[in-house]
């Protein structure tokens, strides 16, 4: 959106014609691969999953038997459904408030200038690169309850083992860390970004009246950067309900733990994938959907409240 | 205005990421075609690297790695034999099915491939599967009653064959010797009842948790309990699958049973078991007892801590009932119904299933094969292991229980059964419970 008002301003300079529409083909034209891509990969699949949520379907794309709302209504009866939808949110619940606390203040600590920043920004960024699966399989090593990493620093200073992902209570929390791990050198970089925005002037100004580094942080820093942090908010919240490869990857299907932490999307994937029964899939996806929906309507709604774009 | 190119540049940025997601996907699809070989070896074309099947062979699709140096003797004898050039591709398990589905939706199907039980009736009912029937009936090389009559039979949809037996597994107890020795009992043999299993399993525990008895998932079924349900007179479908057993008196004893020796502490704690598969458990040293499929012999008797303490015996019997079963499942080469060479991939399949080639394939150790006598070589695949105790337990075979959608059931069983692994809930509630699921998942069949 904001790209767009970009443009337009300065299409409002250039007032010949020729160039005018010289400018709309090219633009098109250099948006056409983006556009092409999202609606082939995006935007149809949606309305197909739509139609196919109204279906008993079939193997092969053949002989799916219209049912009407028969996959929302086993759907809203379906406690495994609301449970996983919990699950999902303790998930974010957990991963987006810690993700973007600790990049904030990483952010904050790398844009001094000091000895290794690079270094130390590179650090952080790489389990941005790593696949996810990967760092889901090195994860669960360490968890392991009995030949883990983890447990054998527990035991080795004395301390008794812990059931990382295979307790209840504490499963949920073992991914989400492993979630939040994976994510701050992304979060970081957007404030990084952000950061560099401030002018140097505001914390100049604030030094001479005798603000301590703290006070600084909360009354120029927090409120200057928080366009950057509405953005991460509302793309990390999304991101954190669709979260799906690090349970896939790292809890057994008899694990004791699983029903508590498999998520709306790991359910998506069982019923669509596991037991070839699309229709309720989508079924359960088209409700994630109507979820992030309306929680991102929700932030849009609230962000004046908070946000400011001065 | 800056702020607007750093959203700009992150947007820009996160598009890329997922480009690079979708590089990350074809990557590892390259390499899954990677491991395709070279099957033809005589033949000057099939020297060259390229990962595509040449346009005049067959292409053959496998999932089992530890399978592919052995069948790609035997597809050489094939095309040696009939001058018919093929090409065996692996994909793993995991992406297997995946990709024979695509295939099957966009009308690609590799022209051969392996079926299994779990997958064969949506296949057929589809009809995406090349009727042998008839050139079954007028085959000279092929003798289908050679092979067992249920595997022969889970590729038999609607009175019409689709799949040749290739071959069957049986299930077999693994112990350690060192620690039978140290623990002053005798080795397993073929008077052992589950009672004595049971009572072996104590005495290799020790107090402070460093060893157990034995280990076993609620997932492990074909490889474990399912085997003492029908010891013990119980069954998980009934044989004209409309039905669970699930609530049979002899099954809720099994499952009884099994989850005793989890809650009575001779295996490791549950949450340790969900963690690590039984085998690495074995590998490990941590338990003394596992029982396992034929197909982890690659596994298992290559592994160096198995070879200096390991062995292998027949399962242990009911003492009631005293049947010794052994679930059995085995796997069928199949062809696509809309391949252009069906002549040459029934060819293939017929030459797959005569006696010669699984003969070949026994005697290099790849699996057991299906061919009723040929598996009498295959004991010397590994000289350093008692083998001949998975073929003691021929002698009483239960075909794997199956149905249309078998994964929705089965899924849901390993799940239920959780709770009586941990014991919040008895063996009694729970499979009356699971059987009426059950029912209802397979009347909707």
């Amino acid at each position: 959106m904001r790209m767009e008002v970009v443009m337009e301003e300065k299409a409002v300079k250039y007032k010949g014609t020729n160039q005018k529409r010289s400018e709309f083909i090219w633009g098109w034209l250099f948006i056409l691969p983006t556009m092409l891509g999202l609606i082939i990969l995006n935007i149809i699949p949606i309305f197909q999953t739509v139609y196919q949520s109204f279906f008993k379907t079939g193997a092969f794309g053949k002989g799916n038997i219209f049912i009407g709302l028969d996959n929302y209504t086993k759907m809203f009866a379906d406690t495994a459904v609301w449970q996983a939808l919990w699950n999902t949110f303790k998930y974010a619940i957990i991963e987006v408030p810690f993700s973007i606390a600790i990049a904030i203040v990483l952010a904050v600590l790398l844009n001094r200038k000091m000895k290794g920043r690079t270094v130390y920004r590179t650090i952080y960024f790489l389990p941005m690169v790593a696949a996810p699966a990967a760092v889901a399989m090195v994860w669960r090593w360490l968890y392991n309850s009995e030949f883990g990493l983890l447990n054998h620093a527990l035991n080795s200073i004395g301390l008794k083992s812990v059931n990382w992902i295979s307790n209840p209570n504490i499963a949920f929390i073992s991914i989400a860390v492993v979630g939040i791990w994976s994510v701050i050198g992304y979060n970081m970089v957007l404030f990084l970004a952000g950061l560099q925005e401030i002018p140097r002037d505001y914390y100049e100004a604030a030094e001479i009246d005798g603000a301590s580094p703290v006070k600084q942080f909360f009354n120029i820093t927090l409120p200057l950067i928080s366009p950057t942090m509405f953005f991460v908010t509302v793309t990390r919240i999304i991101g954190a309900l669709q979260v799906f490869d690090s349970i896939y990857m790292m809890m057994d299907k008899t694990n004791p733990a699983f029903a508590k932490t498999q998520s709306l999307v790991y359910l998506f994937y069982k019923y669509s994938f596991m037991e070839a029964n699309k229709g309720y899939g989508s079924a359960i996806v088209m409700l994630l959907l109507v979820v992030i929906m309306i929680i991102t309507v929700i932030q849009m709604a609230c962000q004046k409240k908070w946000v400011n774009y001065n | 205005m800056k702020l607007k190119k750093v959203l700009a540049v992150a947007l820009a940025s996160v598009m890329t990421l997922s480009l690079a997601g979708c590089g990350g996907n074809t990557a590892t699809g390259d390499t899954a075609t990677d491991t395709t070989t070279e099957a033809a070896a005589e033949d000057t074309e099939s020297t060259t690297e390229s990962a595509e099947v040449p346009a005049d062979a067959l292409s053959v699709a496998i999932w089992d790695t530890n399978q592919e140096p052995g069948l790609t003797q035997i597809v050489n004898d094939f095309t040696a034999e009939t001058g018919i050039k093929a090409k065996i591709q692996v994909t793993p398990w995991d992406q297997y099915w995946t990709m024979l589905e695509a295939g099957a939706t966009g009308g690609s199907l590799p022209d051969v491939f392996w079926m299994h039980s779990n997958e064969i009736t949506t296949y057929s009912e589809y009809e995406m599967l090349l009727d042998l029937t008839d050139k079954i009936a007028a085959s000279e090389k092929l003798e289908m009653d050679k092979f067992p009559q249920d595997i022969v039979g889970i590729y038999n949809y609607d009175g019409k064959q689709y799949a040749v037996p290739k071959d069957f597994d049986t299930i077999a107890l693994w112990y350690n010797k060192t620690m039978f020795d140290e623990a002053g009992l005798a080795y397993p043999d073929d008077t052992w009842t589950w009672d004595d299993f049971k009572d072996a399993c104590q005495k290799l525990t020790k107090d402070d948790g460093s060893q157990f008895g034995y280990a076993l998932k609620p997932s492990n079924n074909q490889d474990g309990w399912y085997n003492m349900v029908y010891d013990m007179g119980g069954e998980i479908i009934k044989a004209d699958k409309s039905a669970s057993g699930m609530d049979e008196e002899g099954t809720i004893k099994a499952v009884d049973f099994v989850s005793s020796i989890v809650k009575e502490g001779y295996t490791p704690a549950y949450e340790v078991m969900t963690e690590n598969n039984p085998e690495a458990l074995f590998e490990a040293g941590k338990v003394a007892m596992i029982t396992q499929g034929s197909w982890m012999l690659a596994e298992l008797c290559n592994n160096d801590y198995v070879k200096a303490n390991c062995d292998i015996a027949v399962l242990p019997k009911d003492a009631t009932t005293g049947r010794r079963a052994s679930i059995y499942n085995g796997l069928g080469w199949a062809a696509a119904a809309n391949t252009d060479k069906a002549d040459q991939a029934w060819a293939l399949i017929e030459y797959m299933g005569s006696k010669e080639a699984q003969q070949k394939q026994s005697d290099l150790g790849v699996v057991i094969s299906a061919y009723e006598g040929s598996e009498t070589n295959w004991v010397k695949a590994y000289p350093e292991f008692n083998l001949q105790a998975y073929l003691d337990m021929t002698e009483d075979m239960v075909i794997r229980p199956y149905s249309k959608h078998t994964t929705v059931w089965e899924d849901m069983i390993s799940e239920k059964l959780i709770d009586v692994w941990t014991g919040a809930k008895d063996a009694k509630t729970a499979c009356t419970e699971i059987a009426a699921e059950m029912n209802s998942d397979l009347a909707e069949e």
